[in-house]
């Protein structure tokens, strides 16, 4: 464990004994892992207030803009940009036309961080969200522990459509985290903001307890309202056959296909939020699948859907997800492209990004010569319950791909690969294997390739 | 500076009473309201001045994140030097692309055309430096004077910004440090990680 300057006065500032109890529970119980971290939510009593009134007003913000058509708020969100951040003083004026802005991306904010923070932030509450990267630009984005409280209120407003309001408060567990990998920051914590209800977050990696079959005995003995991971994660959860039976399952990361959406709505007997949520700017959507993808969250966020040349796109057309706004007052964004791809529509009352995928989009060469998107090989996919794969073409034109699941096996991956590029197409199928981070899902060596 | 131009009052003026149309946003790649080259050729074939194309070719721009704010001051600049209370000829041709060139870029630096605009000593710096590009001085005033004014203006907004920039990279300094020291401390509570 790091050594910690912080007392738990700091990390719980507004702590009661009840919430102590909990803590002490969650930390001392026979089951409980080697939590390898602390950590706490950090909020003083007139910060809990705070959120508690930025979540109402998430919870009834209106998204009532149209694809192309910035909203009301935008024009005084861009002169405070301006004003304030650094990084966009140069821009000189706003301009008369919101789409003649810069945009800017993942490599902007890598190259210096601290100039796309406003003057105005207290740097001494700064905190940071590490995140490995899909675009080879790993980052320390910047945050307060308001804006790390903030994100149960997007969670809030997902978990109403699926008809869900939280109820764990005081003496129970609201949320668990976990995550499945060899080196994972792990701590517990209560959540103010909701009576003290307790936050956990877990390795199910076995390295992180004394004994495997804590691991499902933990869990159950928390009996968590939400368990929030990624899809391999929920799948080792599958595996230890915990008897909980939390009331919604958060997948935020990576990808999750409707089959194993499915699985894992049968197996822990409840609704499964597929979330799109990057640690630039929270949770953006979440899949409903009457809506035909991922419903906008964010009510002082807007979204773009851009072309290479970071022109608009119209309504219902594919390309990069660009976002403006947002509640993480610590990184305003400003045109920031995600290196994500989706189409935009509005669908009744909602906004919807379609086709989502997170990653740029690549063509593979067919055996006739045809070029096909990557879109076309999620779809054909879509029918097996892959947690995570990566599909390569080479310069040759022989396909590489790896894959991890259960129950998947490779013949039937290369039956469905063959079928989509031609009989005499060479296949490599390997898995399942360990992806140790976020891997490119869709890459090429093939000249071409770019759409 | 050894002739005399029109009073700086006169022309400082005339940048306080900027058209909006100058002001909108230089035009580069696909993004913008004015095409910047266009102007600058327009301004000056009026004034009886042809600019080789090599030379416009840099008023174009390639990067909004960088050439937005000295284009912004270059089409600044053109509204002025189409007062014809200045006198230009083509031998000018080498001070005005300096001014709508080089000086608009270490313009930049202190703020875009706008600020130019609504800051009095700032509209005094611009207005000068135009005059002393053509190899004009104020009217009423001595070379002495001209060039010692000039210099007040341009030294004391030197040193505005370099104490600006240098606060400027002291916070910068202060939140890469804060964030690489949470890096290897505390974060705080979300419900969910990416």
């Amino acid at each position: 464990m790091m050594p910690s300057t912080l007392s738990d006065s700091d990390r719980y500032p507004t702590l009661t004994s009840a919430g102590r109890e909990l803590l002490r529970f969650m930390r001392e119980h026979p089951h409980a892992p080697i939590f390898r971290n602390e950590s706490g939510n950090r909020l003083s009593a007139d910060e809990v207030e705070q959120v508690r009134a930025l979540e109402r007003e998430a919870l009834e913000g209106v998204i009532g803009w149209q694809p192309n058509q910035p909203p009301a708020w935008m024009k005084g969100f861009v002169s405070r940009c301006i004003e304030r951040v650094p990084a966009y003083r140069g821009y000189g004026t706003a301009p008369a036309s919101f789409t003649d802005l810069p945009t800017i991306d993942r490599s902007d904010l890598a190259r210096d961080i601290a100039q796309y923070v406003p003057d105005d932030v207290d740097v001494d509450r700064l905190i940071n969200f590490r995140t490995s990267g899909t675009t080879g630009h790993p980052l320390l984005v910047a945050s307060d522990p308001l804006v790390a409280a903030q994100y149960l209120a997007y969670h809030k407003r997902a978990l109403r459509r699926f008809g869900i309001e939280l109820q764990h408060g005081r003496g129970k567990v609201g949320v668990v985290l976990i995550g499945t990998q060899a080196q994972c920051f792990t701590y517990v914590s209560v959540t103010p903001t909701m009576d003290e209800s307790g936050l956990a977050k877990l390795n199910l990696h076995p390295n992180d307890w004394r004994n495997v079959d804590d691991r499902a005995r933990y869990i159950d003995a928390l009996a968590p309202e939400v368990i929030a991971g990624d899809p391999l994660s929920f799948a080792e959860l599958e595996r230890l056959g915990i008897t909980t039976r939390p009331r919604a399952l958060l997948s935020t990361s990576m990808a999750l296909s409707t089959p194993l959406r499915r699985r894992f709505e049968a197996s822990f007997g409840c609704p499964v939020l597929d979330l799109y949520s990057l640690n630039e700017a929270g949770p953006v959507g979440v899949a409903i699948e009457a809506a035909g993808g991922h419903v906008l969250l964010q009510h002082r966020m807007y979204v773009e859907i851009l072309d290479s040349e970071g022109r608009p796109i119209p309504a219902g057309k594919r390309g990069e997800i660009t976002l403006t706004g947002g509640f993480n007052f610590c990184l305003p964004l400003l045109r920031y492209r995600t290196g994500d791809y989706a189409a935009l529509e509005r669908c009744a009352a909602d906004l919807v990004l379609t086709g989502l995928s997170g990653r740029p989009p690549v063509r593979y060469r067919t055996m006739s010569g045809e070029w096909i998107n990557n879109i076309e090989i999620t779809h054909a996919l879509r029918q097996l319950p892959l947690s995570q794969y990566a599909l390569h073409q080479d310069a040759a034109g022989d396909l590489r791909f790896i894959f991890q699941a259960s129950g998947v096996t490779a013949e039937s991956i290369a039956a469905i690969l063959v079928t989509l590029f031609g009989v005499n197409q060479r296949v490599t199928v390997r898995g399942p294997v360990e992806f140790d981070a976020k891997v490119v899902q869709y890459t090429s060596g093939l000249p071409g390739h770019e759409p | 500076m050894k002739e005399e131009g029109p009073l700086i009052e006169s022309l400082t003026r005339r940048i306080a009473e900027t058209p909006a149309e100058f002001l909108l946003a230089p035009r580069i790649g696909s993004a913008g309201d004015v095409h910047v080259p266009a102007i600058v050729n327009d301004t000056l074939r009026r004034r009886g001045i042809t600019v080789p194309l090599p030379d416009l070719a840099v008023f174009a721009g390639r990067d909004p994140k960088s050439d937005r704010v000295r284009l912004s001051i270059t089409l600044l600049a053109c509204w002025l030097l189409a007062d014809e209370r200045l006198e230009l000829t083509p031998g000018d041709l080498g001070g005005v692309l300096t001014l709508l060139r080089d000086d608009a870029t270490e313009l930049a630096v202190h703020g875009a055309a706008a600020r130019i605009v609504q800051d009095p000593d700032r509209r005094e710096e611009l207005a000068r430096l135009t005059l002393a590009r053509l190899g004009l001085r104020p009217a009423g005033e001595t070379i002495a004077q001209a060039q010692d004014r000039l210099t007040a203006l341009s030294s004391a907004e030197r040193a505005r910004v370099l104490k600006a920039s240098r606060q400027a990279e002291e916070r910068a300094r202060a939140i890469r440090a804060a964030l690489v020291r949470k890096a290897a401390e505390e974060s705080a509570d979300k419900w969910t990680r990416e």
